[in-house]
């Protein structure tokens, strides 16, 4: 038991120290679930920049407008993503994020608008539209919650319990609302904090940008991002060793209701109407964005740097279809083609290692 | 429930075990007495007593299917019993999860390696041992520095030279090494070792098994697992052999020969 053993454990530490920065970026990309996608998002950005130098007038890519409205069309998605990935990472999907999406933001401009919380009402109040928000947030997590109780109780794949529940959000939506569109044009200072700007930054993006450190901190440093992993790479061994599978899952989905009212209410706030449709496929295209950044379908890898690539990766190839005047439907042939793609490219680099 | 769930496994128990034993001197660190362990209608562990000592090295011997994996993972608390009573240090105990088998100071080393795949080895060394902070953060840099004195002293792994190497990386032998690595380093009074040579190398093996007379002379009693008689004689101080579910054969090291127990794993 001589400590001199480890000696070559520190040697092997200080050559990876030691390392050229090429060489510690290539094994970066190497063992990171999202260095690949990593790679491709420089050299999208890089060709799309140099484009934008190259035919300032025809390509807009670097103009302010077009900026702003990237980064706007990022926000919800990400937000959502967030919650989706983390979920994923744990071992399980949730099919209902879409549905939860609508329905929270329902619920809460609809209490907010009752309260007085409407920039056009009589004697409005600024704190109605934070009270809308909280009950919104707190359906979004008590969602989540139930999703794990049933998922876990009754052993059964989540895909299946979150599948009846989008349904049965999507119904409760309708129940609740009905199906026309709700005005939701909330009272200073809420409106400021969640549709004003800096510059071409809107509110919504300084938002997704907050949880993405914060959902960093968590699941990289945190004891309970830990657990996640834990338990979606191998649920028998997390049980072997004393985690509780029950309990870590639980959190994990009600963070993926929580972060699905979130992006909900941001939208709603953003857009200044909310359509009790409006969040229906966006589970999947949050899926795919977890999916474009590294996460493993059966749960165990992902990182948060990877929802936010991925994420941003779809939307600049949007934007760049748009900007280039191609249909709309060419961006989901494109994200069809880019989920296949990055999964294949990271596949073949793990196979290298 | 209980009495329910007895009365049916006297009907159901293919016959009445033999108890050969050699009675516990002092009061054991664990006890396990009559337990009955069933899945439906078949019967794994029948009336089965076992018991480790302080300072002892115990062989757990048997052919496939004797029950020797259902009684570790029932120590480790990840398998509770039908029915049966379990006393640690002389107190009655419930070993209904790991946490149980935790605070009964048992630590278990898994024959299906009990590691994430897709996690750095460090983060498996202290998976749900985290080193944090009082917000629960993780503090990686005193994880490293032990994961780096662990992985140096506690087995020769090979091979390994990096914590941060994610474990699915590695090959069967330094997987195994890393869960022995861990289980000694969160080592409580017990260490459960089931089957853990079987993707050693014969030089990781020695290693091994030095390091389980090394705990022993540190105050840890150990039960070993394993198909390999000349292992099990090389550091075990009493052997208890099962057979279908059940103790065939029980004896202290001096008292028999590795011919004898040879004899009583094959025939029975």
């Amino acid at each position: 038991m001589s400590v001199s053993q480890s000696a070559h454990i520190h040697a092997a530490i200080a050559a990876r120290n030691d390392r050229s920065l090429a060489a510690k970026a290539i094994d970066w990309i190497r063992t990171r679930p999202e260095g690949g996608i990593a790679v491709l998002f420089v050299l999208v950005q890089i060709a799309c920049v140099a484009g934008a130098l190259a035919f300032p007038t025809s390509f807009r890519y670097l103009s302010e407008p077009n900026i702003a409205v990237l980064l706007k069309s990022i926000a919800p998605i990400g937000i959502m993503a967030l919650g989706v990935g983390v979920l994923m990472i744990a071992g399980e999907f949730d099919l209902s994020v879409g549905a939860l999406y609508s329905f929270c933001a329902i619920v809460a401009a609809t209490l907010s608008n009752q309260w007085g919380g409407d920039a056009g009402a009589e004697g409005a109040s600024s704190l109605a539209p934070f009270g809308g928000m909280l009950v919104g947030l707190a359906i979004g997590t008590l969602a989540g919650v139930i999703h794990a109780l049933v998922t876990l109780r009754f052993n059964i794949p989540s895909f299946i319990t979150t599948l009846g529940a989008m349904l049965l959000w999507k119904g409760a939506t309708l129940l609740y609302h009905g199906a026309a569109s709700l005005r939701f044009k909330p009272t200073e200072p809420f409106d400021t904090i969640f549709d004003g700007s800096l510059g071409v930054v809107h509110a919504s993006i300084i938002w997704f940008a907050v949880f993405a450190v914060i959902f960093h901190f968590i699941l990289h440093h945190h004891r309970i991002g830990n657990h996640f992993f834990a338990v979606g790479g191998n649920q028998k061994a997390a049980v072997a060793i004393g985690i509780n599978p029950t309990r870590t899952k639980i959190i994990a989905f009600a963070i993926a209701g929580f972060m699905a009212a979130l992006s909900g209410i941001v939208a709603g706030a953003r857009v200044g109407s909310i359509q009790p449709g409006g969040g229906l496929g966006l589970e999947l295209v949050a899926i795919a964005a977890c999916v474009i950044g590294g996460h493993a379908l059966m749960g165990g890898r992902g990182s948060i740097l990877g929802i936010v690539l991925g994420t941003c990766l779809m939307f600049t190839i949007q934007d760049v279809l748009l900007l280039l005047r191609a249909p709309g439907f060419y961006f989901e042939m494109f994200v069809g083609g880019l989920i296949v793609v990055a999964v294949i490219t990271n596949m073949a680099i793990r196979r290298k290692n | 429930m209980m009495n329910a769930s007895t009365a049916k496994v006297e009907v159901i128990a293919p016959r009445e075990p033999r108890s050969p034993g050699v009675k516990p001197a002092g009061t054991p660190l664990l006890e396990m007495r009559n337990i009955v362990k069933r899945y439906g209608a078949f019967v794994a562990l029948n009336r089965m007593n076992f018991h480790i000592g302080e300072n002892e090295v115990v062989g757990l011997l048997g052919d496939n299917g004797a029950g020797k994996s259902t009684l570790v993972k029932m120590m480790s608390g990840i398998n509770p019993p039908t029915s049966g009573e379990i006393y640690a240090r002389g107190g009655k105990v419930a070993l209904n999860c790991r946490a149980d088998s935790e605070a009964a100071g048992i630590e278990t080393i898994y024959q299906d390696i009990a590691l994430v795949d897709s996690m750095p080895i460090t983060r498996n060394i202290f998976m749900g041992r985290e080193i944090t902070n009082r917000w629960g953060f993780m503090k990686h840099k005193a994880m490293e520095r032990t994961a780096i004195e662990i992985l140096g002293s506690a087995v020769q792994i090979s091979g390994i030279d990096d914590p941060e190497k994610e474990v699915g990386f590695l090959s069967g032998g330094q997987k195994q090494a890393v869960a022995i690595a861990r289980a000694v380093h969160f080592k409580r009074n017990i260490l459960l070792l089931d089957e853990p040579t079987s993707a050693l190398s014969v030089r990781e093996t020695e290693h091994l098994l030095g390091y389980v007379r090394d705990l022993k002379s540190e105050g840890t009693s150990s039960v070993l697992v394993t198909h390999n008689i000349y292992h099990a004689f090389q550091v075990c101080d009493r052997f208890v052999v099962m057979s279908h579910g059940a103790k065939v054969f029980e004896a202290r090291k001096e008292d028999t020969t590795i011919e004898e127990v040879t004899d009583h794993v094959i025939r029975t």
